[in-house]
C-alpha cells in the first residue's frame, strides 16, 4: 500500500496530538492527581504510537510507546510526580523533532538514549536531560575580499551549518551557489541546539570567513509556534459539509437551466426569480466555504501555556496564564498571520509587563463581524509620559505633537519600528521583532490594534480582526467621478449633514457627533483631486484612525456589497492607502482603501518615522 | 602519533611541498599518489585521517577519485587542492563530499588550518 499519501495527514494529526500533550502536561503540573488528565495524556501518546507504527516510523513509535508506558505507570500510581513533568515535556519536544525530520524527509533522529534514560536517572542528572531546545538562529557570514572561490566557500559554510542543525533558508540559496553565483556574503536561518557563540566561533575558524553575526530569532522551536506553514496546510472537512457542497452544486445547476430556459423564452419574471434563487445559493455556498476555512483559535494558542511556563522558568517569574474563547473560529489565513504576533505579545507581557508575579490572559470573543483577540496582563503597565518623552528625544515627535497627542495615541508609538520602552533588551523578548511587526500583521489582515495601558494598571493589546480575508463587505464611495471602496469594518458610520452643521475649530472643519467633536477631511483633497463647492447635504464617512474618529467628506455613497478581494502586485501594491482591489459587476476595477493607511501617508505625527521606510 | 595524510597530486613538486608543510606541522605522511586511480587504491590500503586531492590529474580526475572514495568510505575527509578559476569544479567536489578546499599557491598556515579544522584537531 502506498503510505505516502497518508504522510501529510499523519503529520497534521500528530501535531495536534502533541499540542494537546503539551497542554495536558502543563495542566497536570498544577494538578498532578487529575485522573482525567492522566488518562487523556495516556490516550494521546497511545494514538501517536498507533499512527506512527502504521506509517512505519519506528523511532517515533518507539518514543510514543515509551511515553505511553510512563503514563501507564502514573495511571496506576494515581498522580504525576513533579520530575515527570520535565521528562514528559522533553519527550514531547523530541517527538516534535522527529516530526520535523519526517516532514523534511530526513531519517528519524535517534531516541534510544532518551528512552533508556529512565525517570530516576533523569531526576539525578537533570542537567543532562535539559537538552537545550533548538533555537532559530539568523546567521550572516561575510567572506574576505580575497576569498578565491566565494561560491564554493559559501557552499561549505552552508554545509557546516547543516552539520550543526537544520538549515531552513539561505540567501543565496544552495542551488544558486551550485550554479556558481558569486556570493561574498551569506544569510541563513538555522534551527539548532548549538550555542550561538559556539556556532559563530566554528564559522570564524573557516578559511576566508571575515565576519560572522549570529542572532537568536524570536522563538524557539520547543516553546514557540509552529512554523507558519506547519499544520495549517491540510484541513479536515466533515463529510456532511461535503454533502452540502454537492447538494448546492446540484441546486446551482438547476438554477442555471432554469435561467437559460427563462432567458430563451424571454420570461423576465422567471429570470428575476432565478436570479433571486442564485443569490441565495451563492450566499449559502460562501457561508459553507468559509466554514471549511475556519479553524478554532486554539490551533495557534495551543502552545502558549507551554511558552509561558518555559519563560517563567527562565525568568523566575510566577505567572498564572489563562486562555478564554479558544473555540472561536477564524479564517486559516488570519490564524497563520496571527501566530507570531501572539507569541510576541505574550512574551512582551512576561518580559516587560509582569514584574515578579501576575496574571496573563489571552481571550477572544465575537463582536458582530469581527473577532476581538486580547492579550492582557496585570503588570506594571506603560507610562504614556515616558513614551512621549522618549519619542521626543528620538525625534519621532515635535514638541507640539507631543503635547497634542492623547495618551492612547502615544501608546501607539511603541509600534514604530525600533521603538521599545525597555531600557535593556532581555533574552526573552528577543530583538528585531517588536510591536511594529505585530501591528503590521494585524493591519495586513484589515484589522486594528488597540493598546490600553496605564502605569500600575497592566496592559491590554486588543486585536480587532475580520473573520475572513478573501471576501469582505465594502462600501462604495464616489469622488470626482471615481469609485473607491472602503472595508465596512473600517466604517464607523455614514451620515449626510447640512452645510450649517459644519463648524470650524481654528483652521480645522469639525462636526459634532453626540459628545464628540470630529474633524473633517476632504477625500478629494487627500487624493489631490479638484475641490468642488458643496450644496445640499454633504455625505460623510466616519472612520477611526488610531482610536480617534475622523470624518471623510465624499461626493456620494454608491452602495454596499460583498467583494472578493484581489491582492495587488508590484507596482500597484505601492500605492499609499490601497490594500487591494475588486471587480464590480460591470467589469470596473475598484481599489479598496484603508483609511488609516491613507491618512498615515498624509500626515499624522507617528508617521514621521514611517515615511523613511516607505518612500 | 600525528594524524596521517594521503597526498594526491600529479606534480612531484606539489607533493613534496605539501609533504614538507604537513611534516613540519606534526602530521604523518601516510602515502602519496600521482593520479586518481592510485588515490583510490592507496586510500583503501592506508585509510588515512586526511586526503589532499588535486583536481586535474591523468587517468582519473580528483573529483572522480573523491566520489569513489566517499562511496566506499562515507566518513573520508578529503580536502581539494584547486587552482584559481576552478570554482565550478570545487563546487562540484563539495557536493560530492569534499570537506574543504585549498587554493594554489598554498599558504602554509592556511593548509594547516584547514587540515586541523577538517580533522577536528
Amino acid at each position: 500500500m502506498d503510505m505516502s499519501k497518508y504522510r501529510e495527514m499523519f503529520l497534521t494529526e500528530t501535531r495536534e496530538h502533541l499540542n494537546k500533550m503539551g497542554r495536558l502536561v502543563i495542566a497536570l503540573e498544577k494538578d498532578p492527581t487529575d485522573r482525567e488528565g492522566i488518562d487523556a495524556l495516556f490516550r494521546e501518546a497511545h494514538s501517536i504510537k498507533g499512527m506512527a507504527a502504521s506509517m512505519g516510523y519506528e523511532h517515533t513509535a518507539e518514543l510514543a510507546h515509551h511515553l505511553e508506558d510512563l503514563m501507564d505507570g502514573f495511571r496506576k500510581g494515581g498522580s504525576l510526580p513533579p520530575p515527570a513533568v520535565d521528562r514528559l515535556l522533553a519527550g514531547v519536544d523530541l517527538l516534535e523533532g522527529l516530526l520535523g525530520d519526517l516532514e523534511a524527509k530526513r531519517p528519524e533522529r535517534k531516541v534510544a538514549a532518551f528512552v533508556s534514560g529512565g525517570l530516576k536517572s533523569e531526576v539525578e542528572e537533570e542537567s543532562s536531560l535539559a537538552t537545550p531546545a533548538p533555537a532559530l538562529l539568523r546567521v550572516r557570514v561575510e567572506l574576505t575580499a580575497e576569498a578565491a572561490a566565494p561560491a564554493a566557500r559559501s557552499l561549505l559554510v552552508l554545509k557546516e551549518l547543516g552539520r550543526h542543525g537544520e538549515l531552513l533558508t539561505s540567501t543565496p540559496s544552495e542551488g544558486r551557489l551550485v550554479r556558481g553565483e558569486p556570493a561574498s556574503s551569506l544569510e541563513a536561518e538555522v534551527q539548532t541546539t548549538q550555542d550561538p557563540g559556539q556556532l559563530r566561533a566554528l564559522l570564524l575558524a573557516m578559511t576566508d570567513v571575515a565576519r560572522v553575526v549570529v542572532d537568536e530569532a524570536v522563538e524557539t522551536a520547543a516553546a514557540g509556534q509552529p512554523r507558519r506553514d506547519e499544520g495549517v496546510r491540510t484541513v479536515r472537512v466533515r463529510t456532511e459539509l461535503l454533502d452540502r457542497f454537492i447538494n448546492l452544486t446540484g441546486e446551482l445547476i438547476t438554477s442555471r437551466y432554469m435561467l437559460q430556459s427563462a432567458a430563451r423564452a424571454e420570461q423576465w419574471t422567471q429570470v428575476r426569480a432565478g436570479l433571486g434563487q442564485l443569490t441565495r445559493q451563492i450566499g449559502d455556498l460562501h457561508h459553507h466555504v468559509l466554514q471549511v476555512r475556519m479553524m478554532p483559535l486554539e490551533s495557534v494558542t495551543g502552545r502558549l501555556p507551554r511558552l509561558v511556563r518555559d519563560l517563567c522558568r527562565k525568568t523566575g517569574k510566577e505567572i498564572r496564564f489563562h486562555l478564554a474563547g479558544e473555540e472561536i473560529e477564524l479564517d486559516r489565513a488570519i490564524l497563520e498571520t496571527l501566530a507570531d504576533p501572539l507569541v510576541h505579545m505574550v512574551r512582551n507581557a512576561v518580559d516587560h509587563g509582569i514584574e515578579k508575579r501576575g496574571e496573563i490572559t489571552v481571550s477572544a470573543r465575537r463582536e458582530k463581524d469581527m473577532v476581538l483577540v486580547e492579550v492582557a496582563d496585570d503588570g506594571r503597565g506603560m507610562d504614556a509620559d515616558l513614551i512621549r518623552r522618549k519619542a521626543l528625544k528620538k525625534g519621532l515627535l515635535s514638541p507640539g505633537q507631543a503635547k497634542a497627542l492623547l495618551d492612547r495615541e502615544v501608546l501607539q508609538l511603541i509600534c514604530l519600528p525600533g521603538f521599545s520602552t525597555a531600557t535593556e533588551l532581555t533574552e526573552t523578548s528577543g530583538r528585531g521583532v517588536g510591536m511594529d511587526v505585530v501591528k503590521a500583521a494585524v493591519e495586513s489582515l484589515g484589522g486594528t490594534l488597540e493598546i490600553r495601558s496605564a502605569p500600575g494598571a497592566g496592559s491590554r493589546m486588543v486585536l480587532k480582526l475580520p473573520l475572513s480575508v478573501a471576501i469582505i463587505q465594502i462600501l462604495l464611495v464616489e469622488c470626482d467621478g471615481r469609485t473607491l471602496a472602503f472595508p465596512i469594518t473600517r466604517v464607523v458610520r455614514t451620515l449626510e449633514i447640512a452645510q450649517r452643521e459644519i463648524q470650524s475649530s481654528g483652521r480645522q472643519m469639525v462636526i459634532r457627533l453626540g459628545e464628540e467633536v470630529v474633524p473633517l477631511l476632504s477625500l478629494r483633497r487627500i487624493l489631490h483631486l479638484p475641490s468642488r463647492p458643496y450644496a445640499g447635504s454633504i455625505p460623510i464617512l466616519v472612520t477611526e484612525v488610531r482610536g480617534r474618529k475622523v470624518g471623510l467628506v465624499v461626493d456620494r455613497f454608491a452602495g454596499q456589497r460583498e467583494a472578493f478581494v484581489k491582492t495587488l502586485v508590484f507596482p500597484l501594491d505601492r500605492i499609499a492607502g490601497v490594500t487591494g482591489a475588486t471587480v464590480l459587476g460591470d467589469g470596473r476595477i475598484v481599489f479598496i482603501v484603508d483609511p488609516q493607511l491613507l491618512l498615515d501617508e498624509r500626515s499624522a505625527p507617528p508617521v514621521a518615522a514611517r515615511r523613511g521606510e516607505n518612500p | 602519533m600525528g594524524l596521517r595524510v594521503l597526498i594526491v597530486d600529479d606534480a612531484l613538486f606539489m607533493r613534496n611541498m605539501l609533504k614538507e608543510i604537513f611534516t613540519k606541522a606534526g602530521f604523518e605522511i601516510a602515502d602519496e599518489a600521482a593520479n586518481g586511480v592510485e588515490a583510490v587504491e592507496k586510500y583503501r590500503d592506508c585509510q588515512p585521517d586526511l586526503v589532499t586531492m588535486d583536481i586535474v590529474m591523468p587517468l582519473k580526475s580528483g573529483i572522480e577519485a573523491l566520489q569513489e572514495i566517499v562511496r566506499e568510505h562515507p566518513r573520508a575527509r578529503v580536502v581539494m587542492c584547486s587552482a584559481l578559476g576552478q570554482e565550478t569544479l570545487v563546487v562540484e567536489a563539495i557536493q560530492a563530499g569534499a570537506r574543504d578546499f585549498i587554493v594554489k599557491p598554498f599558504k602554509e598556515h592556511q593548509v594547516i588550518e584547514v587540515a586541523r579544522r577538517v580533522t577536528g584537531g
